[in-house]
Order: C-alpha cells, then sequence, then structure tokens
C-alpha cells in the first residue's frame, strides 16, 4: 500500500507535467496553423473533426486527462491513503485532492472568466508540488528507519 | 514507554477498521451516485424528471411537484396520467395533416451512409440524401402542401427527418423516439406538412444527430412568399464544416454566386453546425429575416456582423455594385458568398468588431398575442456541475439544477401565453431551439427589445447571459426543448415541453433504437 501511495502521488505529478506539456504544445500548434492561413471559430471547434493542425490532439488529451484520470487518480490515492500507513499520508492526500478539486473548477469557470486561467496554471504548479511531497513522505518511511513511528507502521 | 505487542496489534486493528470506514464514506456516495444514473435501456421521454407546470393549472394537484425519476424509480404509469391529464387523451401519432388532402410538392429521398463527394470534389466519410451533402434544397410556394417520401437506404443506425423552424404538426417532427421510430434500413416514412410561412428553414436527421447531422444528413428548406419580392434574387449559402473545414454549399473558400450589377440579392444563410457564426458583408446590408420571420422595418447596417448561431438562420439582403465588382459575404471567417458578375472580384474586410443587436434593431409592430400577463412562466437555467449522467462520471450541463434524466417536463395547455427565462452559467454558448414553435424575445439581462420583434426558434444564449422569451402554445403535441449543439443535447441538454391531453407510444431504446441527440 505504501509504495501504491508512493507511485500514485508520483504518477500524479507526471500527469501534471502532461498537462502542461499538452496544453502548451496545442496552443503553439494552433498559432502556427493561423499563422499558415487557418480560421479558428466556434463552428469549427465544436465540429469536433480535426483542423488538422500539429498538436491538436493535446487540447482533447488535456481535457480527458484533466477532467478525467487526475480526479481518479487522486481519489484512489485518498482511499490507499487511508491504508498505507504513511505518516501524514492521509494529509497529504487530501491535499492533491483539494489541489485537483480547485483546478477542475479553475478550468472549467477559466471559460467564462479567462482571468482564472491565470490562477490554473499557478494552482498547476502547487498541484505538482504536494503530489511530489506526498510521494516522498511515503519513501520517507521506507528509507529512514530511525523514525519510531514509521517503525511502529511497518510491524 | 513503548507500546506492547499486544497493544500494537489492537491499534493496528482500530487503525484498519477507520481506514475502512474512512474508504466506504468517500467511495459509498460514489458508487451510488454512478448506479443511481444509468438509464433504463427503453423509456417514454413522458417519464423522464419531474413536471413544470409553470404555475398554470396542475401545479396545485398534490402530484404536481412529484419527481418521478428515471432511473432511480421505476417509470410511474401515474405521470404519463397525471399529464396527460382526466380529459380526452391525442397521442402525437395521430397529430398529423388530413391524408385526403393532395400534396402540391412532392419529394423522394434516399438516405445513405458512407463516402461522400462534396461540391469542391472533396471526398469524406458521412451521409448523403440522394448521393449529396447537403441533400436537395426542397422549395415550396407560401400555402403548399409538401410530401416527402424518405427511404434508409443503408443508415445502420436508423435516421429521421426533421423539419427544423416550421412549425409542423407534432407528427410530422421527425424526432426518432418522441413523435416516430427511427426509419431503419430498408424502411421508408412519408412527412406531410403545409409550407405556412415563406422563409428560410433546413431539414435534419434528429436520430444519433450528433454524428448524422455533423456528417451531413441535412439540406435546406426554401418557402417562397404567395407574391415573390419583384427584382430579389435568391441565393442560398448553407455553412457547414465538413471533417473540420468550413464550407458554403458545400464548397471551401471563395464560393460565387452570380448576380448582375445593381441587382438586390438576398443571401440565405443557414448555419447547419454545433456553434454559432459570426457573418458580415463587405457592402452595407439589410438583415430582412431570422429563423423564416421577416424583420419589421430593417435598417441598413455597417461594420457590424450578425450572429447565427447554430441551427439557426438570417437572410441578408446586399445590392451588388454598379461598377462590376462582387460583394463578399463572409461567413465564419475561412469561406464567403461572392456575389457579383461572373469572375468579379470583391474586397476582403475584416472581422467587424461590433455585432449587430437585434434588441434594438428595426422598429415595433404588434406581435399577435399579450406577452405581458402569461399563462405559465418557467426558468429553463443551464448550468454545469460535476456528477454522474448515465454511468459516466464528468462535467456535465444542468437544468435547473438537475442533471439528465432528472430534468424538467414543460407543460402547457393550448392557447397559453408562456414565459421563459433562460439564463446561462455554464461557461459556455449555447444555442437553445425549441421544436414546433416560434418565440418571441422580450428582454435579454432586463434590457427589453425595442426593435423589431424578434423570432426565433434557434437562440443565441451566451455564457452570464438571460433571456426572456415568449410564445403562443398553438401546437399541440410533444415537443423538444433542447441545446443545438448537438453534442450537448446527447450529453442531457435536452428537456421537453408537452401539452396537456396529449400521449405518446414512442420510447427512447426499444425495438427501432431510437436515439434522438
Amino acid at each position: 500500500m505504501r509504495s501504491a501511495y508512493r507511485w500514485l502521488a508520483a504518477i500524479i505529478a507526471v500527469e501534471v507535467a502532461v498537462q502542461a506539456a499538452a496544453i502548451a504544445f496545442a496552443a503553439f500548434g494552433l498559432f502556427k496553423w493561423i499563422e499558415d492561413g487557418g480560421v479558428l471559430n466556434k463552428q469549427v471547434i465544436e465540429s469536433d473533426q480535426n483542423a488538422g493542425f500539429s498538436g491538436e490532439a493535446g487540447f482533447m488529451i488535456h481535457g480527458i486527462n484533466g477532467q478525467m484520470i487526475i480526479p481518479l487518480l487522486a481519489i484512489i490515492l485518498l482511499v490507499v491513503s487511508f491504508f498505507a500507513k504513511v505518516p501524514g499520508g492521509v494529509k497529504w492526500a487530501g491535499y492533491v485532492l483539494l489541489a485537483v478539486v480547485v483546478q477542475v473548477l479553475l478550468g472549467m469557470f477559466a471559460h467564462g472568466a479567462p482571468g482564472l486561467g491565470a490562477l490554473h496554471g499557478i494552482n498547476a504548479l502547487i498541484l505538482f508540488t504536494v503530489a511530489i511531497v506526498a510521494s516522498r513522505k511515503a519513501r520517507a518511511v521506507v528509507t529512514s528507519p530511525a523514525e519510531p513511528q514509521a517503525e511502529a507502521a511497518r510491524l | 514507554m513503548p507500546p506492547g505487542p499486544d497493544r500494537r496489534r489492537g491499534s493496528g486493528r482500530w487503525r484498519l477498521a477507520a481506514a475502512l470506514v474512512a474508504a466506504l464514506l468517500v467511495l459509498v456516495p460514489l458508487g451510488w451516485y454512478w448506479q443511481a444514473s444509468s438509464l433504463p435501456s427503453t423509456y417514454s421521454v413522458m417519464d423522464m424528471g419531474y413536471l413544470d407546470f409553470g404555475g398554470g393549472p396542475g401545479s396545485a394537484s398534490p402530484a404536481g411537484d412529484a419527481h418521478h425519476h428515471v432511473g432511480q424509480v421505476p417509470p410511474s404509469p401515474s405521470q404519463h396520467q397525471r399529464a396527460a391529464g382526466d380529459g380526452p387523451t391525442v397521442s402525437v401519432a395521430s397529430l398529423r395533416p388530413a391524408p385526403t388532402r393532395a400534396a402540391d410538392v412532392e419529394v423522394d429521398l434516399v438516405a445513405r451512409q458512407g463516402p461522400v463527394t462534396l461540391a469542391d470534389g472533396r471526398r469524406i466519410t458521412g451521409f448523403t440524401l440522394n448521393g449529396t451533402s447537403p441533400g436537395p434544397t426542397i422549395e415550396a410556394t407560401e400555402g403548399q402542401l409538401v410530401q416527402v417520401t424518405v427511404r434508409n437506404d443503408n443508415v445502420a443506425e436508423g435516421m429521421t427527418l426533421h423539419w427544423h423552424g416550421l412549425d409542423v404538426p407534432n407528427g410530422e417532427d421527425g424526432v426518432a423516439g418522441v413523435t416516430q421510430d427511427a426509419v431503419l434500413p430498408g424502411h421508408t416514412f412519408t412527412y406531410r406538412f403545409v409550407a405556412d410561412v415563406a422563409g428560410t428553414y433546413w431539414y435534419h436527421s434528429h436520430q444519433v444527430s450528433h454524428e448524422q447531422v455533423v456528417g451531413g444528413l441535412f439540406g435546406a428548406l426554401l418557402i417562397h412568399p404567395a407574391t415573390p419580392a419583384r427584382g430579389v434574387l435568391d441565393a442560398l449559402a448553407v455553412s457547414h464544416v465538413y471533417d473540420g473545414r468550413s464550407t458554403i454549399n458545400g464548397r471551401a473558400g471563395d464560393v460565387a454566386q452570380v448576380a448582375q450589377p445593381g441587382q438586390t440579392v438576398r443571401v440565405r444563410v443557414v448555419n447547419t453546425d454545433n456553434g454559432p457564426s459570426e457573418v458580415w458583408s463587405s457592402a452595407p446590408y439589410r438583415l430582412v429575416a431570422v429563423d423564416a420571420r421577416d424583420l419589421h422595418e430593417p435598417g441598413q447596417v455597417t461594420g457590424q456582423s450578425v450572429t447565427v448561431t447554430a441551427g439557426g438562420r438570417a437572410d441578408l439582403e446586399v445590392q451588388v455594385p454598379e461598377d462590376g465588382t462582387g460583394v463578399r459575404v463572409v461567413i465564419g471567417g475561412s469561406s464567403s458568398l461572392v456575389v457579383g458578375p461572373l469572375g468579379a472580384s470583391a474586397p476582403s474586410p475584416s472581422q467587424p468588431k461590433g455585432q449587430l443587436d437585434l434588441l434594438t434593431y428595426g422598429t415595433p409592430t404588434p406581435v399577435g398575442f399579450k406577452t405581458s400577463r402569461p399563462d405559465r412562466s418557467f426558468d429553463y437555467s443551464i448550468g454545469r456541475r460535476p456528477g454522474f449522467v448515465n454511468g459516466k462520471p464528468g462535467l456535465w450541463w444542468s437544468v435547473n439544477g438537475h442533471l439528465l434524466p432528472n430534468l424538467p417536463m414543460f407543460v402547457v395547455s393550448e392557447g397559453d401565453v408562456v414565459k421563459v427565462t433562460i439564463s446561462n452559467h455554464s461557461g459556455d454558448v449555447h444555442p437553445m431551439h425549441l421544436h414546433g414553435h416560434h418565440a418571441v424575445v422580450l428582454s435579454r439581462d432586463g434590457k427589453p427589445s425595442t426593435g423589431s420583434p424578434w423570432w426565433v426558434d434557434s437562440l443565441n444564449v451566451r455564457d452570464g447571459e438571460t433571456y426572456v422569451v415568449a410564445f403562443l402554445a398553438d401546437n399541440p403535441g410533444i415537443w423538444m426543448d433542447h441545446c443545438h449543439n448537438l453534442k450537448h443535447a446527447a450529453q442531457g441538454l435536452v428537456t421537453h415541453l408537452m401539452y396537456e391531453g396529449v400521449t405518446e407510444p414512442f420510447r427512447v431504446g426499444g425495438k427501432a433504437g431510437n436515439e434522438p441527440e
């Protein structure tokens, strides 16, 4: 359970990096396409067909990852944390889930209030950091047998 | 002092128990919501959600605000009963024009699925009617009876034809699972309706429409006035994104429309896509009609674009210059209708910053019914929230706070004046489409309409906006009232309007596999 916790938290951090990469790739691909004469409007966006620029899949990856996969991972991490006996593990899993919820809501409302997009970007870094800390909490248990609490947890 | 082995084991057990309880606290509600959201394989839309009487008759009955949720309780026959009222009932299947009247216009269509060659030669995979997409333009004159027989050659999921914007009798409305069963491969269906109001319309499949319409199963429908406007040339501009590229009448880029210098041309724009489109012109224009309803005394417009919402139509009148050049009508940005002499060039105007506001455009004239004292008032508040729909987690569109299938069923009686307040706080624009009726816009965000009566069948409701519209309940039946971003409809942004005394034999799902969205 402990290594499950550790790896889940690490995967969430990696997923945040994937999100950043996907959306940046998509945005640059879109601007390049526009510079080459492409026209993007609501009709094209809502047609759900490929306009045909490189990085276009990034938008879809960002959406599916962000609305489905990462929230699911965060919920699993919280459930695992109840059993993993990682010191502060439940607390940090809770922080991860909280940051994910905030991130999804910011992503959702930024469509109406683009300023929230800035917070969405900043909160991504917070989520990334919190997920790394959570992962390291689990690793710390494995590598520092000197900690009495950790020792008790292992028995 | 370190704890003894027994105490340690004891605390370990407690810990495990606490962990299990905590895990259940997280998982049980999720599992419950997941399970409760699943839809039955077949159901009547009349049993969906809850009845909303809008303050009219029926509200006072004890069952008036009862919630009968498909998926949570077995479909309740009492809801059918109650909504249909105590009096005599009529089935939607019988709400059709007299079969004895002979047709003035007869059209035969064949629907196919597979490769499509567009007018510009591009090949895509999609749907055709009589081998083309857009399908044949159906034309009639005001007052004529139109009879369309469609045969489904090979559209595997079945198909239907819905007459978008034409307020046909309910049995002709072409909504699979609501007004008819989907027409399965090898079968035919005959639609009959009177072309009663001149204007620009279109028709499209209303079975798995989020795929079939996007894939090309649609065409234009033009009703000419009984006394045609003199010297005005009609130019149809059906806008559709095929495989990621914007087209007009199946052609990408500049599409020529031949017209003489000095001629007045009525450009009939049809938006068949899921998203709204901006339309503007290189010369001044008059917006003479919206959604097949003429505007009253429309003035000349320069430096503004017209928003044509998904499913909506706009008729722009332009005049070809005398100097041999053309007028460019830009639709959506990447494709244009170039109106003028053969080979004429036309300037390329950039997109105007302003949009024409139909609240103040034109001049007022009576709308024909009293909008100030409605018999029923409904709220149609569109939001978005996390949850499960049919077992799928996600951020879903909500109506009055509820997700599919717990949506309101708006109940009216024939003759009612109905007011609907449509508000949108969902973060996305929604082109709202009420079947079988035209509604007149009363206000937007509290600002009253002071221009021409602004009639719509498809209304562009942007995020943050609130529209108040009114309509006369003069067309009995069970009518969809949904978002014409057809993906949104498939995601659950669909409600229905029903008349007291109307029942329906059709089911979503079932043998025909009806899936209207």
